[in-house]
């Protein structure tokens, strides 16, 4: 039986009346990239805090290798390494003196210290005041601080936030050899499907608070289905006169449209809708939606595919 | 223990900090004042006391003036450590107790404020020493008298808790640096009108120099010294139920 890392349940945290977080269930396995997928706003900074204990929760639990992190804080967190958002480091301190400060709070060995920088490449740097680190050297600094005590569980929240594209290849390659090389278990959170199906194994995904979806990449793959995709020169009104004939619709970034149905004779039969009200259709295919869109389908709410 | 660990880490946090450097700038300006003021002295009468005078006066301006102010600074800018870049969030989610946290940031401002106030001890021991050559007059002013000195200054410490307690808890709870400066400004302005009134005894920010007052002393050593704790232990009771959004 597969152990697990992070275990909650009905995980929920109101702030006055709004529900960041509603009942949330999570379950990620040990010893894989677990990706927290959801818009801005979707509750995933609130839930990583809880799972931190930086916020205590309104109701349900949180459970980290099967101890009750209300319980075991102090002892759960010593196999824990996090980083929350934008790095929270010293800039008139160098970057090993940085992680002096956290080895000193946390009564780590000193030789963990050049092991850390070695992982996230910072060594030739580390005698360098923070406030001189590019962006992308002072995440990887972050990085090194919550694995400074050799955690059996990374929680990262957003971590390729403001990187280069450079950087976030970086990043992703060190998230990917977390757990093969040093069998870290690693929690991701990010807004970008593109990026954590990268490095991804398991999937969450949270919105307006809920979690509508739980599994493997494989199993988000799974709810793949096929799909028309529609190029008009009017793509709004199009969007419209679909809509108000009851097809779903979805608009593109380029301007294509994308309408539940997968059948020839449903292609044929928009096909002369759009014709019939003076629309010239200059694209028409059948296609299998990608993860991307899966991800936009669930999360997008339907008033705003509507308006589309 | 935790606390250990929490106030090893606290001290290499204020390498090159101005937190640091004000330790030794504030006394500079007691001292520099008292210099001047002796200096310009046209005539000293024979019954003149040169330590009395130094150390009196230098404690007197240290604990009505700077010293609220600077326990205004160095609180704020000690936190300042952790709200710049939302370093709670990184410290809380470590093995450590938040009341370590919250007390160790205390205590490093009493250690600093302690530290000020035997640097404030240290010049003015120079200037009446450096008086005491420039001035014939006060040539054979002999010794000061240490007991007295380290007993007024010791009590100064011990009537300032309450408001080290106040200002670590204010500059906690609000990151801004406005609110922190304002409410130690707030402060020790109104002292100035508060010094006259009857319940100016009671008043935090007066404390301090009340251990000069024989009739104000013994309610600023007890409301300094509990209050202090008491106010340490509300402060350390919010910190450790908040929220770290």
């Amino acid at each position: 039986m597969q152990k697990i890392a992070i275990e909650t349940r009905g995980l929920t945290r109101r702030f006055g009346t709004q529900l960041a977080v509603n009942s949330v269930d999570l379950r990620v396995p040990e010893a894989g990239v677990y990706g927290f997928l959801g818009p801005n706003g979707a509750g995933k900074t609130t839930t990583i805090r809880m799972l931190l204990g930086l916020i205590r929760p309104n109701a349900g639990e949180v459970r980290l290798f099967g101890e009750s992190l209300a319980e075991h804080h102090l002892l759960l967190m010593q196999r824990v390494g996090a980083l929350v958002e934008t790095p929270s480091l010293y800039s008139h301190l160098t970057g090993r003196e940085n992680l002096e400060v956290t080895r000193r709070l946390i009564g780590a060995k000193r030789e963990l210290i050049d092991r850390a920088l070695g992982i996230v490449k910072l060594t030739a740097d580390a005698h360098r005041r923070v406030r001189e680190y590019s962006l992308g050297m002072r995440q990887r600094l972050s990085l090194a601080l919550a694995l400074l005590n050799n955690p059996a569980l990374l929680i990262l929240d957003e971590p390729a936030n403001g990187l280069d594209p450079a950087g976030i290849h970086e990043m992703r390659d060190l998230i990917r050899r977390l757990p093969t090389e040093f069998g870290i278990t690693v929690f991701l959170s990010s807004h970008l499907l593109s990026e954590v199906e990268q490095v991804a194994n398991h999937i969450g995904i949270i919105h307006q608070g809920k979690l509508i979806f739980q599994g493997t990449l494989a199993d988000l793959q799974a709810e793949r289905h096929e799909h028309l995709t529609i190029g008009a020169t009017q793509p709004d009104k199009a969007a419209n006169c679909l809509l108000a004939a009851g097809w779903s619709v979805l608009r593109r970034e380029d301007g294509l449209l994308t309408v539940a149905a997968a059948t020839r004779d449903a292609a044929a039969s928009i096909n002369t809708l759009l014709v019939g009200r003076q629309l010239e259709v200059f694209h028409i295919a059948m296609a299998q939606a990608s993860l991307e869109d899966i991800f936009l389908n669930l999360t997008t709410p339907t008033e705003k595919r509507k308006a589309a | 223990m935790t606390i250990f660990r929490v106030m090893h880490a606290e001290m290499l946090k204020l390498k090159r900090t101005l937190a640091f450097r004000m330790v030794f700038v504030a006394p500079l300006l007691v001292a520099t004042l008292q210099f001047f003021v002796l200096l310009q002295r046209h005539k000293f009468s024979a019954d003149f006391k040169l330590w009395d005078s130094v150390f009196r006066m230098s404690l007197n301006v240290w604990a009505v003036f700077l010293m609220p102010l600077l326990i205004t600074l160095e609180t704020a800018l000690l936190s300042g450590l952790e709200h710049g870049e939302k370093q709670w969030k990184h410290i809380l989610a470590l093995p450590v107790t938040r009341r370590s946290v919250y007390l160790v940031k205390l205590f490093t401002a009493h250690a600093l404020i302690m530290l000020s106030t035997l640097f404030l001890l240290v010049l003015s021991f120079i200037v009446g020493l450096i008086a005491m050559r420039l001035r014939s007059e006060l040539a054979n002013s002999g010794w000061p008298d240490f007991v007295w000195v380290l007993k007024h200054a010791g009590m100064v410490w011990l009537a300032s808790w309450l408001i080290l307690a106040i200002h670590t808890w204010i500059s906690i709870r609000w990151a801004s640096f406005t609110v922190t400066l304002g409410a130690g400004v707030a402060g020790t302005f109104f002292a100035l009108f508060a010094a006259s009134a009857k319940a100016g005894k009671y008043y935090p920010w007066l404390l301090p120099v009340n251990v000069f007052s024989e009739e104000r002393l013994p309610a600023a050593l007890l409301l300094g010294a509990i209050g202090g704790v008491i106010a340490m232990a509300l402060g350390c009771w919010d910190f450790v139920r908040r929220d770290v959004i």
